[in-house]
């Protein structure tokens, strides 16, 4: 044989007996199909209302938590209690993995509506990354429904209804600090758990759509 | 990191493109190394010329051994790429029409192509037949072939799993048996150059 294909042969011999000790082959990251996507994506199982949310920050929930996927600009001028900030193009990086691939929190990504927040789910569930949810209509929402809820007609006032609203003008008062009424379910605590006053944010930033 | 098309990383244009030119590079060194003279290639059947072997087997342990550590290194997910399921009687049976049509021929289908480009006309008889052999099968393939081509079904096979082995215990056997083949047909070439005169070698073109 040539000196060049003994050589050659060496090389691929020293390769085999590394590949020895190697381990066998498993998938380096689950990849999920965009048939199977397209399924999840129309599941509402993904979404988490602002009610919820409220309830589980005012009971001091230490299985949620909230990832604010807007810039970190937006991040300053308000984000809800608790929350961190990754930025929607940070998301995929490998520091903020664990975040994200674990069963152990319930990760919940929120945006000013719900679009940025629906990419960042979409980026993260087609590496297969579980028990990541939405917060339904983000801080519009959040707004709309928690920090200024508005008193049902009368005309469609059900039980149901109401207690939804009793509740939600507790959570106004504990987020907020508004006056009580008559009612409300949930007793002002403390304003948030910095101990700041909640830096009251403008209705325009908050309805300037999904940023 | 990689594959690089099968994550949508790449856009089927690039793909295309980036095929073409692994294509004209891959057949370049096909003409470059000999393998478009049919004698050549016939040689491994003969025993006179042995780089058939040689070239397949070191192009299979590089790929083999080099997608294996890569893996491991997270460079490229070897669980992306693309194999198809393992249909072992039509398998057999296509090797076997295969190896005859190589040996009588002169030229397996991707060297057909490089020999073609350089002009020799047996090639392009070659790619005729090829053709020919490929419409044939296709028209008449409910007919005739369909049971024949699903029959010796296994699924996806991973050979060191169905063998019931460590993969990179698997890779280093593959290597020592590819080793050990160089080795004889190494010695087998020697023998038969030795007897051939210079004149044969020289009307051979090897």
């Amino acid at each position: 044989m040539k000196r060049r294909e003994v050589i050659i042969l060496g090389l691929l011999l020293m390769g085999s007996i590394i590949a020895i000790f190697l381990p066998d082959i498993k998938p380096l990251q689950h990849i999920i199909g965009p048939t199977q996507l397209l399924k999840e994506v129309n599941k509402e199982g993904r979404y988490i209302s602002t009610d919820d949310i409220a309830k589980m920050i005012m009971e001091k929930d230490p299985s949620l938590l909230l990832i604010d996927v807007r810039s970190p600009k937006e991040y300053k001028k308000y984000t809800l209690e608790g929350a961190i900030n990754i930025p929607i193009d940070k998301i995929m990086d490998k520091a903020n993995k664990d975040y994200f691939d674990q069963d152990v929190y319930t990760t919940v990504l929120f945006s000013n509506g719900s679009s940025l927040a629906d990419q960042a789910w979409l980026r993260l569930r087609s590496y297969d990354y579980k028990g990541n949810k939405v917060m339904k209509g983000g801080l519009n929402e959040w707004y709309k429904t928690i920090l200024n809820p508005q008193k049902p007609a009368d005309d469609i006032l059900t039980a149901k209804l109401e207690k939804q609203y009793l509740f939600r003008k507790g959570a106004q008062i504990y987020f907020t600090g508004a006056t009580p009424v008559a009612g409300a379910t949930a007793k002002k605590s403390k304003p948030a758990a910095t101990g700041k006053p909640i830096v009251k944010h403008k209705k325009k930033e908050v309805t300037g759509g999904c940023g | 990191m990689g594959p690089l098309y099968p994550q949508e990383l790449l856009n089927p244009e690039y793909n295309l493109l980036i095929g073409a030119i692994i294509g004209v590079g891959f057949g370049f060194l096909l003409e470059a190394s000999g393998f478009t003279n049919t004698r050549k290639l016939a040689g491994i059947f003969y025993g006179y010329d042995a780089t058939v072997i040689k070239v397949f087997f070191t192009a299979a342990l590089t790929g083999l051994i080099g997608l294996f550590i890569m893996h491991n290194m997270g460079i490229i997910d070897v669980t992306l790429t693309f194999y198809p399921k393992t249909f072992w009687i039509p398998t057999l049976i296509g090797g076997a029409i295969m190896g005859l049509g190589f040996v009588i021929g002169g030229f397996c289908p991707g060297t057909s192509l490089s020999a073609a480009a350089t002009g020799k006309v047996d090639a392009m008889a070659f790619i005729t037949g090829v053709l020919l052999g490929i419409f044939g099968f296709i028209f008449t393939y409910q007919t005739a072939w369909e049971a024949l081509r699903k029959s010796g079904k296994m699924g996806k096979v991973d050979i060191a799993q169905w063998i019931g082995i460590k993969e990179g215990l698997f890779i280093f056997l593959f290597t020592i048996i590819a080793i050990l083949t160089f080795i004889v047909f190494q010695k087998w070439q020697d023998k038969w150059k030795s007897k051939m005169s210079k004149q044969d070698i020289d009307e051979l073109g090897i």
